[in-house]
């Protein structure tokens, strides 16, 4: 049975190589992986982080009309309160009207646990349609019923006949996995397997059968659906990446939808109306890309990450020969890094030479560094949050490129911590959520994504120069900050190898 | 308080914990539970508390099992055991607690027996169960209180007469906490008495140990940590007093005057006290008094906060300001004999308004649409409610927008404001709540 039939969806382990424990260079986490040792490794020592079904959370609070519903104790839903204004921002930057997010929790009790909670969940679905008539309602399946052992999935499909919602579950118990990336493939298990990817034909035009303007219509149809490619966006994708992006597709004179955050169910109904679906991230999508191929017969194009030139040269050409358009993506590309490296010019003698660790998202991580070396700026280290088989040829270009950076797979503060007093960068560019930490070590940082500024493109490039530019003008905050604020490690700990906790 | 509910402003035991125990001065909490946990509970007690942020060694530098399937089929000690282990290596902390979850308790790890070996090496570790589905937030404030004070700390030598601990305020679920503890603790040093807050951060590890020798502790809160308050009672022999937290010199008077009465304070030194406070207050607030009345700020208001803040709120509108409280929502799941105190504590001061336990928030705008009608279909007739200011929290905004209303976000979760040292209680709160309702009133300017 393929991953798509089964109700619930496997995890990254169960379906790639993965890991959340290393440290080497490039080409030892590449031979680590292959030879499962990576498998293995473990920490004594660790510290919380995220989970994936807060990752599904920030996917499924995006989209248009949609109850969040929360199987489970009353605490997994808290983050709901901190997505609701993000997602409120977000639709407004995007021209679609913010509305806080309508969220239940089913509030599983003791007496629950004990004897089930699956008539709960379904009240409390029952509810949620009568009450805010939505269009989808997601069901997110969290610890708590996947070991009592409610069957989710039958609840769904039973309510579903009674109530006007589409209502698609979302299985993400946390225990099951520390890789929070399986939260990508579980939200899109839940929209492949509960909403419709294709239009609704009662809505269509009518036109009758061989009659001449029928012909003419199918054909510009046609026409139009061969020139429209679908672009997959990312929490960690903002508004001001789509446009970009979108900008330079345009410029092939291609259609452009995006998915999967921030859609409505009248966009997802026109997700198989496209001849390309593109990826920006090799970890975040292949799971629904595939599913589309296999399904609606839809090429697909995962080239890694369009920042800086190179990258964003080789990702544009990647789209553009799928329409035979490679010279015209080559102007493109002449034309627009001609500009930019004309705009970065003044900043880059503030950059050169300086030294910087990198840590987030592994694809990220990997694919910054590269455009880090060309600025001219020494990477003396990369931390990739976990690893995959899906980010293989960003390591194996790293490993030509980078072939003595250190490489991590670490989310941990104390690691990061112990890496900062040690190694003493001259910047940091860290993973949201980090930033604060770093100001205490007294180091200045930048985020390594931001939803409110561009990374990705040529307006990217030019974005990201400039704020590493100012983050080293002025570091008093971070000086006297330090200064005055302790950190909960003893003093031995800094002494020690970051990576000591690790365990084979 | 067992059924379904809607944006709920709480969030599990464990979350509550979390929040508490990120206030205590050298305590540092180990999760037994998965990796996510401790970091998605931190995050919205810190965001959900006008960003009240991450402290020592809370956030996402919580210690944790990071259990995955492997201990949920077999179990977690050993994973448990390593952990602690190395946090005792790599951590300076006084005390370490350790959390379970709802996982960990539902495989029934044995945890105690876990922590009792590291006990037997005289390591300062001890255990709380803190199941999600057996509590809320509110119930893991109890949880630890009595974990710390009741079964870790010995009973005293001997009492110190001047010395109070207050309780009763809860951690980021209370967003200004720290304030009103700062402020209450100012008014009770000057009546000469010694105060352990333990959560403002002046406070130290040797504040906790100090606590079993107060002559009294002060519960504000009708709800939370009664019971808590009856064992220290039990085990340490500190009586307890139950009173609304004072917001504004009105209900602050009448608070120094009962703790005076309690603790034998000489009344006239107290009267000395309440006169100096209120000639500061007065002094600041008539000023703006010019303002106040010449634009006719006078409203109807709904109070939409927990049960620690809604009555307290709404008495400083009624008795100050000459507001018109109508609603006061009631938004913490409560037991029955919870709403019975909070009954009983709102009737006795006889105030205005309704007294509405309500956890839903949409509940909320419903029945507020229910019980005061925006039209009749008569001539000239206005909304029922109108000119309306609602105290809510951040969750309120559509409501007041919805209804034209006036608002300011006073509880959980306030996310459109930072709150630092800002507090409401007492007689600068009482200032400081008034100029943050006006401000609301001025900024369009």
């Amino acid at each position: 049975m393929s991953y798509y039939e089964q109700n619930i969806p496997p995890t990254r382990e169960q379906r790639l190589t993965i890991g959340d424990s290393f440290c080497g260079k490039s080409e030892d986490l590449l031979d680590c992986a292959r030879s499962g040792c990576l498998l293995q490794k473990n920490r004594r020592f660790w510290q919380t982080g995220s989970c994936q079904m807060h990752l599904s959370l920030m996917m499924a609070s995006t989209v248009e009309n949609s109850v969040i519903i929360m199987h489970g104790p009353l605490g997994c839903g808290s983050t709901l309160h901190n997505l609701s204004p993000a997602t409120v921002k977000g639709m407004n930057k995007r021209g679609k009207k913010g509305k806080p997010l309508t969220w239940l929790s089913t509030n599983l009790q003791e007496a629950d646990v004990i004897s089930g909670g699956e008539r709960k969940l379904r009240e409390t679905i029952e509810y949620a349609d009568r009450t805010f008539r939505p269009e989808i309602i997601f069901v997110v399946s969290t610890c708590t019923p996947n070991i009592i052992g409610d069957d989710v999935e039958e609840v769904v499909r039973q309510t579903q006949k009674g109530v006007a919602a589409h209502v698609a579950s979302i299985h993400c118990p946390g225990f099951k996995t520390r890789v929070v990336a399986t939260a990508y493939d579980s939200f899109y298990h839940g929209l492949l397997k509960h909403i419709p990817f294709e239009p609704d034909l009662s809505r269509a035009n009518v036109w009758v059968k061989e009659e001449p303007q029928a012909e003419l219509a199918e054909l510009e149809f046609n026409y139009r659906k061969g020139r429209t490619v679908n672009l997959f966006n990312a929490t960690s994708i903002g508004p001001a990446d789509e446009e970009e992006l979108v900008r330079l597709l345009n410029a092939l004179q291609l259609n452009v939808q995006i998915y999967t955050e921030y859609s409505s169910l009248e966009e997802y109904r026109q997700m198989s109306q496209a001849a390309l679906n593109i990826s920006m991230c090799n970890v975040h999508d292949d799971y629904l890309l595939a599913y589309l191929k296999e399904k609606y017969g839809m090429p697909y194009v995962i080239e890694g990450m369009p920042i800086g030139v190179k990258a964003t040269r080789k990702w544009l050409l990647a789209v553009a020969k799928h329409f035979g358009l490679e010279d015209k993506a080559n102007r493109i590309a002449d034309q627009e890094e001609e500009k930019v490296l004309k705009a970065i010019q003044p900043y880059l003698p503030k950059l050169k030479g300086k030294r910087v660790l990198i840590s987030g998202g592994i694809v990220r991580v990997g694919e910054e560094s590269r455009v880090l070396k060309e600025l001219g700026l020494e990477v003396i280290g990369i931390r990739a949050y976990h690893y995959d088989n899906g980010a293989d040829p960003v390591y194996t270009s790293i490993a030509e490129e980078l072939p003595e950076v250190p490489v991590a797979v670490s989310n941990q503060l104390f690691e990061l911590a112990n890496q900062v007093v040690r190694y003493k960068p001259d910047l940091v560019i860290g993973h949201n959520g980090t930033q604060g930490w770093l100001a205490k070590l007294g180091v200045p940082s930048i985020q390594l994504y931001d939803v409110d500024r561009a990374f990705f493109g040529y307006r990217g490039l030019f974005s990201l120069v400039k704020r590493m530019a100012f983050a080293f003008e002025n570091n008093s905050f971070a000086q006297r900050l330090a200064q005055h604020v302790e950190l909960p490690y003893k003093k031995e700990w800094f002494s020690k190898d970051a990576f000591s906790y690790l365990k084979d | 308080m067992g059924g379904f509910i809607e944006r709920p402003r709480t969030a599990c035991a464990l979350g509550g914990a979390l929040a508490t125990i990120s206030a205590l001065p050298g305590v540092v909490p180990v999760v037994h539970s998965a990796l996510g946990c401790a970091g998605n509970l931190s995050n919205a007690a810190a965001f959900g508390s006008g960003y009240c942020g991450s402290s020592y060694c809370s956030g996402q530098s919580v210690p944790t099992s990071a259990v995955t399937e492997t201990e949920i089929v077999f179990g977690g000690t050993e994973r448990l055991a390593e952990e602690i282990e190395a946090a005792l290596e790599l951590i300076d902390a006084d005390l370490f607690l350790v959390l379970t979850s709802c996982m960990t308790e539902m495989i029934g790890d044995d945890v105690e027996g876990v922590v009792s070996e590291f006990r037997e090496e005289g390591k300062p570790v001890l255990a709380l169960s803190t199941p999600s589905f057996k509590g809320d937030a509110y119930s893991g404030y109890s949880i630890v209180l009595e974990g710390v004070f009741n079964r870790y700390l010995p009973k005293a030598r001997a009492k110190n007469p001047k010395l109070v601990n207050i309780f009763g305020l809860v951690p980021s679920y209370d967003p200004f906490f720290r304030g009103d503890l700062s402020e209450i603790k100012r008014l009770l040093e000057k009546l000469g008495l010694q105060v352990n807050t333990f959560f403002t951060p002046d406070q130290t590890f040797a504040n906790l140990t100090s606590a079993p020798e107060a002559a009294l502790n002060i519960l504000f809160s009708r709800a939370w940590g009664v019971e808590f308050a009856e064992n220290f009672a039990r085990i340490h022999g500190t009586p307890y007093l139950i009173t609304d937290l004072p917001i504004g010199p009105e209900a602050t008077d009448l608070f120094l005057r009962e703790i005076g009465k309690k603790l034998e304070v000489e009344s006239a030194y107290i009267e000395k006290v309440i006169e100096q406070e209120n000639k500061e207050y007065y002094g600041y607030f008539q000023r703006a008094v010019d303002l106040f009345a010449d634009s006719d700020y006078k409203f109807y208001a709904a109070v939409i906060a927990n049960s620690n803040n809604a009555i307290p709120y709404a008495r400083f509108l009624e008795r100050e300001l000459g507001w018109i409280p109508k609603d006061i929502f009631v938004t913490d799941i409560l037991r029955e004999d919870q709403k019975d105190a909070l009954r009983q504590g709102f009737e006795a001061q006889n105030l205005l308004g309704e007294l509405i336990f309500e956890s839903d928030t949409s509940r909320i705008e419903v029945t507020l649409r229910q019980r005061h009608a925006r039209d009749r279909g008569e001539p000239y007739f206005d909304d029922d409610l109108s000119p309306l200011y609602i105290l809510g929290s951040s969750l309120e905004k559509q409501l007041a927008l919805g209804r034209g209303a006036n608002y300011l976000s006073v509880s959980f979760p306030v996310y459109n404001r930072v709150i630092l040292d800002r507090g409401y209680a007492g007689y600068r709160g009482g200032l400081h709540l008034f100029e943050d309702l006006v401000d609301v009133l001025v900024a369009p300017k």
